[in-house]
């Protein structure tokens, strides 16, 4: 099987990287292992607990395109393929994390211990909107007050259109890369001569990665056409989401904080996973959870109060030890 | 045995089955091995008791650490037992200018875990991945040996487990030194758990001057000349032509132009970087090389030590050989090679640590044909059995493993091949621990082993 992986030299540079090595420090749930089982065509289990987050592309100095590999190798069971329909439409997956918040037992409680407050998304559309704003879909029912606040401040500027659904990544990611390729393509028609304006950091990676049209991140948007900010008396330490890190995107999230005064005491290596990475906090909850506590002491030993964060996912991860907001929330 | 090994790791820590293949081969990919099992013990209790176990049933075993050597020192050749110890990856205590580690933990993490002011500085291009136990028992080295010693001279002291199962703390001493068996034991002589290691005070100052030259011959005679005006750089690398050319289509690219590089990194106090800096620009530009002082630097040491794998751009396979030279043939060993790359029709890459002799020439081959690797090996024989003329080692820092083995026989007399081989049997007597490597001679078990191991 050729998928692009002859690049790799089996040099173990991405090892510390990824999540799931530090956390296991076995070569089964590394990248390199992993590359090893598919190239061979070994099923191994570290093809499952792959979280995918790409960090180690980041670090491969020979190039290796390893999320395309393993988005190939991949198939998603019926429960994961469920999973992700109900992520394609925010009032499905609104009523959906309303019975799961309430779950006491079973794989829906898992859920229940992320999710803090569910309101129906907000709609708005205004005439010959010139923007789309993109909030992604656990964004749209999970952080309405982040919505409210980006579209009252991209309203000052702006004629605003509110896109409610899914970019794809989790199916992408989960082995169901198919769907992922009708979902860009019914985007690219969605989006067709507008300028999109997205509120998650990884489906604004994902989505620029699959071309589906002018796509911006909210803080590069923001760099990118100088639009005023306010000044805020704040101290945080930022935390770079890993797909929009490996495209070079999280800068401008520091960029806007500099731009409004917030005082940014760094953590140590700000795009350590999570531990959520899309549906994984459900599927692989042992892994997931040691991630988290990885992470968790990163951000703890920052010392600062308050993480910026401005990935969904990643948010309900680190909420779960610490004060998170989002670049909108201080507008 | 297996179930036994499994009470005391955990099932989730015995790897079987076809996931094995995980294990069988390292940085070296040339020869893949075969382990009947792999074990990876969660801490040092665990660490000691499988290991005993192995050796009361006289199983042989390899003692595996990130599996990043270039020498093919962990590949199981006959199905033996793999006992990573990647999960032993403590730091027990941080003191003065000591810190002692458990043998699995990254290079990289023994800065991270060290007071701001200090470091450790043995650093392999590798040092984000390869493991304190494999540094150890590779001595490996890094950019920084020109001026702090490869990683012989950062180890204090080394609990070790030997072959006969008795645990044992090694402590310095002037005198026969016991610690330094250890270094370069390529795993044959017991399994480190512990290491105290030797940190330095971080420079005050540093700073990075970039050459960049026409010919080969002309970074060759800076190097030379830079010490001869008295300069002891913190790392002086090379990167001929080639190596730029594949490193710029790299991940890690950095912008540097097409031609022969010559990476300084100088450090000390503010004086000292100041009038040793200005000796080099002048070196430099005697030899009409060209000079850059990068504001930001690290993005040219990144491009250095990603260069190994960047080779992936060209070819999934490559030979990383690395024997050390007197430091004043470089221009000639230089020109030499550029000959032997002609006469097999095989490229060769040069990127390498300069300023210590030691030479890394890049060998690139399809693992799919045979007779490309053949061709590799041979130029690599050639530019070992030169640089061993020239008065040099065939190994400056790889280690032998099972890449090295015949040139133990041109390098050292018989007499000196057979202390050391006292000395190992002394330690392990029946063999068990990383057999058919280094020092023991096994039957070729395929055609690349053999024209690894045997002469023509
Ligand atoms: C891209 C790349 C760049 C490199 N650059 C350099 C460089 O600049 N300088 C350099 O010197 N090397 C370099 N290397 C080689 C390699 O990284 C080093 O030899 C390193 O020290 C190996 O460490 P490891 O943890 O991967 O050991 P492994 O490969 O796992 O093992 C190496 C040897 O150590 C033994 N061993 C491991 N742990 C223990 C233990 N706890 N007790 C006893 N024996 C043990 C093994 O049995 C084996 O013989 C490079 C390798 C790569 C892939
Ligand atoms: S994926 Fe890249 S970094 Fe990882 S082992 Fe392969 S070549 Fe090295
Ligand atoms: S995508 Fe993330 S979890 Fe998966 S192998 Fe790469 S670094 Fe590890």
């Amino acid at each position: 099987m050729g998928m692009g992986l002859e690049k790799c030299v089996h040099c173990g540079f991405c090892l510390e990287a990824c999540p799931t090595y530090v956390i296991t420090r076995s070569e089964v749930h590394s990248p390199r292992g992993r590359i090893v089982a598919m190239k061979l065509g070994i099923p191994s289990e570290g093809l499952e607990t792959c979280v995918f987050c790409r960090r180690c592309e980041a670090a491969c100095p020979s190039g290796v395109e390893y999320g395309e590999a393993i988005a190939s190798v991949r198939k998603a069971d019926p429960i994961k393929k469920i999973m992700h329909r109900v992520l394609e439409d925010p009032n499905l997956l609104y009523a959906s994390l309303k019975i799961a918040k309430g779950a006491k037992t079973g794989f829906l409680s898992r859920v229940s211990e992320f999710v803090k407050e569910v309101s129906p998304p907000l709609t708005k559309e205004d005439k010959d909107a010139e923007i789309i704003l993109f909030p992604g879909c656990l964004t749209s029912v999970l952080f309405r007050s982040t919505v409210e606040k980006a579209l009252n401040y991209l309203q000052k500027f702006y004629k605003v259109k509110i896109y409610n659904g899914c970019c794809g990544l989790p199916h992408y990611a989960e082995g169901n890369k198919e769907r992922a390729l009708k979902i860009a393509e019914k985007l690219r028609e969605e989006f067709k001569g507008k300028v999109v304006v997205s509120l998650s950091s990884n489906c604004t990676a994902h989505m620029k990665e699959m071309k589906v049209g002018e796509v911006y991140d909210f803080a590069e948007f923001i760099v990118k056409r100088d639009l005023p900010l306010p000044k805020v008396n704040a101290e945080v330490t930022v935390h770079d989401p890993c797909h929009a890190n490996l495209l070079g995107l999280t800068k401008y999230n520091r960029e806007v904080l500099k731009r409004m005064g917030v005082k940014i005491k760094e953590m140590e290596d700000p795009s350590f996973e999570c531990g959520a990475g899309g549906t994984y906090f459900m599927f692989q909850p042992e892994l997931s959870d040691k991630i988290m506590k990885v992470k968790e002491e990163k951000v703890k030993k920052s010392g600062a109060e308050v993480v910026i964060s401005t990935s969904e996912a990643c948010n309900l991860a680190l909420m779960k030890y610490s004060k998170v907001l989002h670049i909108a929330d201080l507008l | 045995m297996e179930e036994e090994i499994r009470k005391i790791v955990g099932d989730k820590w015995v790897i079987t089955g076809e996931e094995k293949t995980l294990y069988a081969f390292d940085g070296f990919t040339a020869v893949v091995g075969n382990p009947s099992l792999v074990v990876l013990p969660g801490n040092e209790e665990e660490a000691i008791e499988v290991i005993r176990l192995l050796i009361s049933k006289e199983k042989k075993m390899i003692i595996r650490g990130s599996g990043t050597s270039l020498s093919g020192s962990t590949v199981p050749l006959k199905g033996e037992v793999v006992v990573s110890l990647t999960r032993l990856n403590k730091v027990y205590e941080v003191k003065g200018m000591e810190i002692e580690v458990g043998p699995g933990i990254a290079n990289i993490m023994v800065t991270k875990s060290s007071p701001q002011d200090l470091f450790f500085a043995p650093d392999p291009s590798s040092y984000v991945v390869s493991s304190i136990g494999g540094n150890i028992s590779h001595d490996a080295g890094g950019i920084h040996v020109v001026k702090y010693g490869p990683t012989f001279n950062s180890v204090i002291s080394l609990k070790v487990i030997l072959p006969n199962g008795n645990v044992e703390y090694f402590y310095p001493t002037p005198f026969l030194n016991p610690t330094s068996i250890f270094i370069g034991a390529e795993g044959t002589l017991g399994a480190i758990l512990r290491a105290r290691l030797r940190l330095f005070p971080k420079p005050k100052a540093k700073k990075t001057i970039i050459g960049v030259f026409p010919t080969v011959e002309k970074a060759s005679k800076a190097v030379v000349n830079i010490f001869k005006a008295g300069v002891i750089p913190s790392s002086l690398e090379m990167m001929d032509r080639n190596i730029v050319e594949i490193v710029e289509r790299s991940r890690f690219r950095a912008g540097l132009p097409r031609a022969n590089i010559l990476l300084v990194e100088l450090d000390g106090n503010e004086n000292e970087v100041k009038e040793s800096s200005e000796k080099v620009i002048n070196v430099i530009g005697k030899l009409e090389g060209e000079v850059l002082v990068p504001e930001d630097d690290e993005k040219y040491w990144l491009a250095r030590k990603g260069a190994f794998p960047a080779m992936g751009v060209v070819s999934p396979a490559y030979l990383t050989l690395d024997c050390n030279i007197p430091r004043k043939y470089l221009p000639e060993i230089m020109t030499e090679i550029e000959k032997i790359s002609k006469e097999k029709n095989v490229l060769i890459a040069n990127v390498f640590h300069a300023g210590d002799g030691n030479l890394h020439p890049l060998i690139p081959y399809d693992p799919n044909d045979p007779e490309s690797l053949k061709r590799a090996i041979e130029a690599s024989t050639e530019i070992f059995s030169l640089a061993i003329r020239m008065g040099g080692v065939p190994s400056g820092e790889h280690g032998i493993g099972i890449e090295k083995i015949k040139t133990l026989s041109k390098y050292y007399s018989e007499v000196d091949l057979k202390v050391m081989q006292r000395l190992r049997n002394t330690f392990d007597p029946k063999g068990l621990f990383n057999p058919c490597k280094f020092l023991e001679k096994c039957e070729p078990i395929n055609q690349v082993t053999r024209w690894l191991w045997e002469w023509d």
